[in-house]
């Protein structure tokens, strides 16, 4: 009888051994995966107002003087099945990545639900949404507003361009590829990356193609434009630039891993933060190399110029200035939380959205103190 | 450096590199490549998936040996300790034989699985991460993003038909491992663990995204495939059939072979089905084996017997 027990015990801690095994391998695959949306929205700022997505799908509209909140927040919940176990997401919460885009008396956000949003500024009414009864697939760049509409890539590989007032389908373009960079407009010529390795440039009014450029990766950051050039980088490791009228190459310039972040520019100089940790100053003209500032953590907020200084945070959570006259970093604060949604600044002010520990974070940026905190986790 | 950094550096990025490089070599078709790639890791881990298998095997040939021995030294442990290590000595087999090669094989399985799983990226979050494991090599940045469509699956979402896949293909690979057995007791355990793996895998497919799925099922597959050349269809062979299957039949004969001695003694043996029913039990005593012990160690009991004809079930032994 022993042995029987003991074989049916150890069939039993076997299996229990098997389930545990798979169980855990599977939670801690997921969480260090990153299998589950949470996203990391970038802040819009509009009229001494903050726009911003929390992690839980919750809309917020902060005060950007004293960081109240001026209303809400809302919630964006979606009623499509949550799944249950495993990677697929839990919480009926929309996940938004990307800067949301700030209009005439509206602002917009892309859902990871597909679907894009139009709230009232003042009050975070809703005032439309596209498509109204179906969904596109997860929504990943930020909007761009402009001459009166509202451009959003999605993952479906399709450039939308909506009425902005009302939400009314106006064209749409296709690609070869997921697309999750947000747009960039510079006259009438609308810049947008793609999975399929090109960069497009098209017709804002109507969506008609101008050219492409052929990258060796994937793009997901989003283009800059200065003085007739593109900038963009791609997952090849190389940083481009484009000439806007023709699409021809300027000059590339080869970094280590990704680039994610979108560049910033200032004085003919180019900065761009790759996921090799480095910031790459680059002359925009010739694409030569001024500096190298290695923050020693993977770069995917992107950077913001504030006067003469180029504010960057790793993923670590370490915020950084850059002084552009000599391209020498200085840590500003550490905030030892995870950081990836874009950084926006208003005058000396820049404002970072942590994931992990979910908080909007308002930062002096000559002094490094930190004016106000507002905690953005319902958890 | 700490642990999670050393696996991740020995394990995790060669393998999700590799995975990255086969698959463009293989039309970047990423469903082809976890194919490939879980048969290339099975081919590696043979002799050990081997050991188990015929560890497993021989255990479960040891079992009616075993309730002999609890029948006549059931109250005196040691003694039932003393004589159990004997067993498992002569027949050269430990019940750690079947765990041990399973242990040493589930660090690579779950490498394989968390490589699947992120070179799946689905999310951003999911790219970022798989952005901190790529080597310098230019083919694995151009490769990437993978194109997640194979056959009918969008490798990247749950998909309901692979899932069943799973979670049947588990269910065969169960049975064939299930001893034949009389004991109502084994066999209610054998019962849930035959329904219980396929379900809980069936349901996991349905929250994880198919390409490790796809990854599950070939696995199952070539397991089946390996189990039947090794021990034979198991108890999925039909009940009544003339012995175990030819498969069996060829292995224990090469065994027998190889070395015929008391070591592989086990494996040598026909697969016997315990014969001890509660009313036997009582009266093992009585019945007990009048075969003469030929002094080499161990009860002629105990020995390889020769084939019996395969009983069908509920066909109750005539005692002798």
């Amino acid at each position: 009888m022993w042995i029987k027990y003991n074989r049916i015990l150890l069939s039993k801690v076997l299996l229990l051994l098997v389930i545990l095994l798979v169980g855990g391998a599977a939670a801690l695959g997921c969480a260090r995966t990153g299998a589950v949306p949470r996203g990391w929205s970038g802040g819009a700022i509009a009229d001494g107002t903050l726009f911003l997505g929390s992690m839980d799908g919750k809309l917020v509209a902060v005060d950007i003087s004293d960081g109240s909140q001026r209303w809400g927040p809302v919630t964006l919940e979606t009623s499509a099945s949550a799944g249950g176990f495993g990677c697929a997401p839990t919480s009926t919460a929309i996940a938004i990545y990307g800067n949301l885009a700030v209009g005439e008396g509206l602002f917009y956000v892309g859902g990871y639900d597909g679907k894009i949003y139009a709230f009232n500024s003042s009050s975070g009414a809703l005032r439309w949404i596209y498509p109204r009864q179906d969904v596109l697939q997860p929504i990943v760049g930020g909007p761009l507003v402009a001459l009166g509409k509202v451009y959003v890539g999605c993952s479906d590989g399709k450039l939308y361009a909506l009425d902005a007032a009302t939400g009314d389908y106006q064209w749409k373009f296709q690609t070869g590829g997921k697309i999750w960079s947000t747009p960039a407009i510079d006259g009438d010529t609308l810049f947008i990356g793609s999975f399929d390795k090109k960069l497009y440039a098209l017709d804002a009014a109507d969506g008609s193609k101008r050219w492409e450029f052929e990258t060796e990766g994937a793009i997901v950051s989003t283009p800059l434009i200065y003085n007739n050039t593109v900038y963009i980088g791609s997952f090849d490791r190389y940083f481009y630039a484009i000439d806007t009228a023709d699409g021809s190459l300027n000059w590339k310039f080869m970094a280590e891993n990704w680039f994610w972040a979108k560049p910033v520019i200032y004085d003919d100089t180019v900065y761009a933060a790759c996921l090799d940790g480095k910031v790459y100053a680059l002359d925009a003209e010739s694409g030569d190399k001024l500096a190298e500032i290695d923050l020693e953590s993977p770069i995917s907020s992107s950077p913001v110029a504030v006067d003469d200084l180029i504010i960057v945070a790793s993923e670590e959570g370490e915020v950084y200035s850059i002084y552009t006259g000599d391209n020498h970093k200085r840590e500003l604060m550490n905030l030892e939380v995870r950081v990836n949604a874009p950084l926006s600044a208003s005058q000396e002010v820049v404002y970072i959205h942590t994931q992990e520990y979910e908080a909007l974070y308002a930062l002096n940026v000559q002094t490094g103190v930190v004016l106000w905190t507002l905690p953005l986790t319902s958890k | 450096m700490d642990i999670g950094a050393i696996w991740d550096f020995i394990i995790l990025e060669p393998v999700i590199n590799s995975l990255i490089w086969l698959s463009s070599t293989l039309f970047d078709s990423f469903g082809l490549t976890v194919i490939v790639f879980t048969i290339f890791i099975m081919i590696c881990m043979y002799p050990l998936t081997a050991k188990q298998l015929r560890a497993t095997k021989g255990m479960q040939e040891l079992q009616p040996k075993l309730a002999e021995l609890q029948k006549k030294y059931g109250k005196d442990r040691q003694a039932m300790a003393r004589e159990q290590m004997k067993l498992y000595k002569e027949s050269g087999l430990s019940p750690a034989g079947c765990m041990l090669p399973m242990l040493v094989q589930m660090p690579v399985w779950i490498a394989l699985y968390q490589s699947i799983i992120r070179v799946l990226a689905v999310t951003p979050e999911g790219f970022l991460s798989l952005s901190q494991y790529l080597y310098s090599w230019p083919i694995v940045y151009s490769t990437l993003p993978l194109a997640n469509n194979f056959l009918w699956l969008d490798l990247a979402t749950p998909d309901m038909f692979i899932a069943l896949l799973v979670g049947g293909s588990m269910w065969l690979q169960q049975k064939m491992t299930m001893p034949r057995t009389a004991d109502p007791k084994q066999r209610a355990q054998s019962q849930m663990m035959l329904w219980m793996m396929p379900m809980l895998f069936a349901f996991f497919c349905l929250s994880f995204p198919s390409g490790l799925a796809l990854f599950w099922l070939t696995s199952t597959v070539i397991r089946i495939v390996m189990q039947y050349y090794m021990t034979g269809w198991g108890a999925l062979a039909p009940a009544g059939a003339k012995g175990p299957g030819g498969r069996d039949e060829r292995l224990k004969q090469r065994i027998a072979m190889e070395g015929g001695h008391k070591k592989e003694a086990p494996l040598d043996a026909d697969i016997v089905e315990p014969v001890s029913t509660p009313e036997e039990e009582l009266d093992y005593e009585e019945s007990g084996d009048k075969r003469q012990d030929r002094g080499e160690g161990y009860p002629a009991s105990f020995r390889p017997v020769s084939r019996q004809p395969r009983r069908s079930k509920g066909h109750r032994p005539k005692r002798r």
